[in-house]
């Protein structure tokens, strides 16, 4: 190693250190502990006895199943909400940008657990907003907490109501970077407003968008929040019981880390195999 | 094919006015070029006949029609854009058809179309290229394409060749020249730069802080500007302005010194106006209308301070007193035996400027 590198190596040790105990270390000792039984102790090496468990497992299936649901409905509502906010964000007709800009990105910044309580209040069966509004246009009341459906629905309300925003102002960074020209353009060519929305703003806007969906694709894969604070624990009897939860579940609740790391792993596995379908699907043409 | 008409057209951006009633007539078929320096309006009155900016007053016609109220895509215009505004994410031949195929044209005319544009700029060979995979200059064919296919009455360049190198400029400036011949269309083209300005028009208009300064015929306007602006923005290296003063007035003439040239004196003929004695003027003189010293009517002396050599001419930087003054010489390969040399001017060839700018005649 030359010298000059040896002392830019030596800079950057006190960093590195700290990376390789806390970043890395735990990245392999929790691949590693997934091959324990670690129920009882002391832990012993098995290497199908958590991994063999994760292919039978009702309860990961069903957090699978919730968590995929989730990704699947959630997501595409979410970034198209945020495409739509975005665009109006953009438009030049609008006043007072600056304060939209800021209330759409406010949910990020509110607290989890407050945003959570509010939630739940503002869904709760008799005092909540939603079911008052909804009763006064004569509609029943709904059980939000009680019921899978409604609880799922509630989860995913309650995720598109947080992240929408965030999505929408990278989005409006992407829309903003489109040159007013192209449009120009289009409009001498007599291409209508909405036709140049699907046939310019849309591709133009993909890189943006595709990489909105990845960042909410993991966000989703790691979802734990809402459905422990929102839906209690993943409640009505695990209705809304995601990985994220079952992983908590496991390796705090029942101090079962071996388990919690094959969870762990698979949720990795599974957020970069369906990314890297994205990815591929959404590719750029030669 | 149609004639533009501008009648004391207006732009003002809330209550700041940035062209103050424009008045021009371009002829069916003519190239007409706005030229002026950055911030004159140009652009502005060249986006207004687009209609991609209100008209704040007057009017616009083309083919006879005022089109003031029309949308953009009904003008009959088509526009080249100086940053080529193709579409990013489509073929060269995507890009081309787009506003057709959006517009549900029959796909046999669209595709004769594109093919007609293709071969006239000799793109056929980009045609599944997307832009990025192009140079400069393809991608501004390809603009140009774009325009063709429209099939327009009008077209119109925004400063088109300004982001390419200097030796593509002047080919895309010839092509663009052959463009015109060959379609025979009204061009109205806005470019910042004189010598584009020369070559392509059939008449200039030269603008100014938003004011129409003089519309003409190129040589028109470099031999004959109406004001000190005019002259000092056509021609390349630009007209000299030298101090004078009027210390003698007849009916047909006016003989001037040149305050800062030892007090070397020219008679200059006049017809039209005749400035008191005392008045303070600007002698303007071309760097090509300098002559060998005895050659004209004033001798004026200088001493070479920088000298350009151009192989065919050289323009030499003198300080000439306060002033610096640019003068072409024949190339000489010898080195001159020295700095200072003595030039002279016909006062056939130097034009008169009143404190205002305006043209003294």
């Amino acid at each position: 190693m030359r010298y000059r590198n040896a002392t830019a190596y030596r800079f950057l040790t006190p960093y590195l250190l700290i990376f390789a105990i806390f970043w890395i270390w735990p990245i392999i000792s929790s691949f590693l502990i997934s091959f324990q039984a670690t129920r009882t102790v002391p832990w012993r090496f098995a290497p199908t006895f958590n991994w063999g468990r994760l292919i039978g497992d009702p309860a990961f299936f069903n957090a699978l199943k919730n968590t995929l649901l989730i990704l699947v409905i959630q997501v595409p509502v979410m970034i198209s909400l945020a495409i739509v906010m975005a665009v109006l964000l953009n438009s030049p007709l609008l006043k007072a940008r600056g304060l939209y800009r800021f209330a759409f990105f406010a949910p990020v910044v509110v607290g989890e657990v407050a945003y959570s309580a509010v939630f739940r209040l503002m869904f709760s069966l008799d005092f909540g907003i939603v079911n008052k509004l909804l009763n006064s246009v004569g509609l029943p009341k709904i059980d939000w907490f009680s019921n899978v459906t409604p609880a799922m629905a509630l989860i995913m309300i309650a995720v598109t109501w947080r992240w929408a925003g965030y999505n929408a102002i990278i989005i409006l960074a992407g829309l903003q970077s489109i040159p007013d020209d192209v449009y120009e353009a289009a409009t001498l060519d007599r291409v209508s407003k909405v036709k140049q929305f699907f046939h310019i703003t849309l591709p133009l806007l993909k890189p943006v968008i595709v990489f909105c969906a990845v960042l909410s694709i993991i966000g989703t894969m790691q979802l734990f929040t809402e459905p422990f604070l929102i839906t209690e624990r993943g409640g009505p009897g695990g209705g809304t019981e995601t990985l994220g939860l079952l992983l908590y579940r496991q390796g705090f609740r029942s101090l079962n880390f071996g388990y919690a790391s094959a969870v762990a792993y698979t949720m990795a596995g599974l957020a970069i195999a369906i990314t890297l379908v994205q990815l591929w699907l959404t590719r750029e043409p030669k | 094919m149609a004639a533009v008409t501008l009648t004391n057209v207006v732009k003002r951006f809330g209550t700041f006015e940035v062209v103050h009633g424009a008045n021009l007539d371009i002829a069916d078929g003519e190239f007409v070029v706005f030229v002026g320096p950055s911030g004159c309006g140009k652009s502005t009155l060249l986006r207004m006949v687009a209609g991609l900016e209100d008209i704040s007053g007057g009017e616009i016609a083309i083919g006879g029609k005022v089109v003031n109220d029309v949308e953009p895509a009904d003008r009959g215009i088509a526009m080249v854009f100086q940053s080529y505004a193709l579409y990013p994410h489509m073929t060269v031949e995507q890009n081309l058809s787009f506003g057709l195929r959006m517009n549900g044209n029959p796909k046999a005319d669209t595709e004769r179309r594109v093919k007609r544009a293709a071969e006239i700029l000799c793109i056929d060979e980009l045609m599944q290229r997307r832009p990025k995979q192009l140079s400069g200059g393809q991608r501004q064919r390809v603009a140009i394409g774009r325009a063709i296919v429209r099939e327009p009455q009008v077209f119109l360049f925004d400063e088109p060749l300004s982001n390419l190198d200097a030796e593509l400029r002047v080919q895309m400036r010839v092509e663009i020249s052959r463009l015109h011949k060959e379609l025979g269309v009204t061009m109205i083209y806005v470019t910042h730069d004189q010598t584009e300005a020369m070559t392509l028009a059939d008449r200039i208009v030269v603008l100014k802080a938003g004011n129409v300064e003089q519309i003409g015929a190129p040589l028109d306007l470099y031999d004959d500007p109406t004001n000190r602006f005019v002259a000092g923005f056509i021609g390349s290296p630009k007209m000299n302005f030298i101090a004078a003063k009027v210390v003698e007035t007849s009916n047909s003439a006016a003989v001037v010194e040149l305050v800062n040239h030892g007090g070397a004196r020219l008679r200059k003929p006049l017809c039209e106006a005749f400035p008191t004695v005392g008045t303070e003027v600007m002698l303007g003189v071309r760097p090509e209308h300098f002559f060998e010293a005895g050659e004209g009517d004033c001798d004026i002396p200088v001493k070479a301070d920088v000298a350009e050599h151009l192989g065919s001419v050289s323009y030499v930087y003198a300080d000439a007193g306060p002033e610096e003054l640019i003068i072409e010489r024949e190339a000489r390969r010898q080195r001159a035996s020295s700095d200072h040399f003595t030039v002279s001017i016909k006062a056939e060839r130097s034009l008169l400027f009143d404190r205002t700018g305006a043209r003294i005649r």
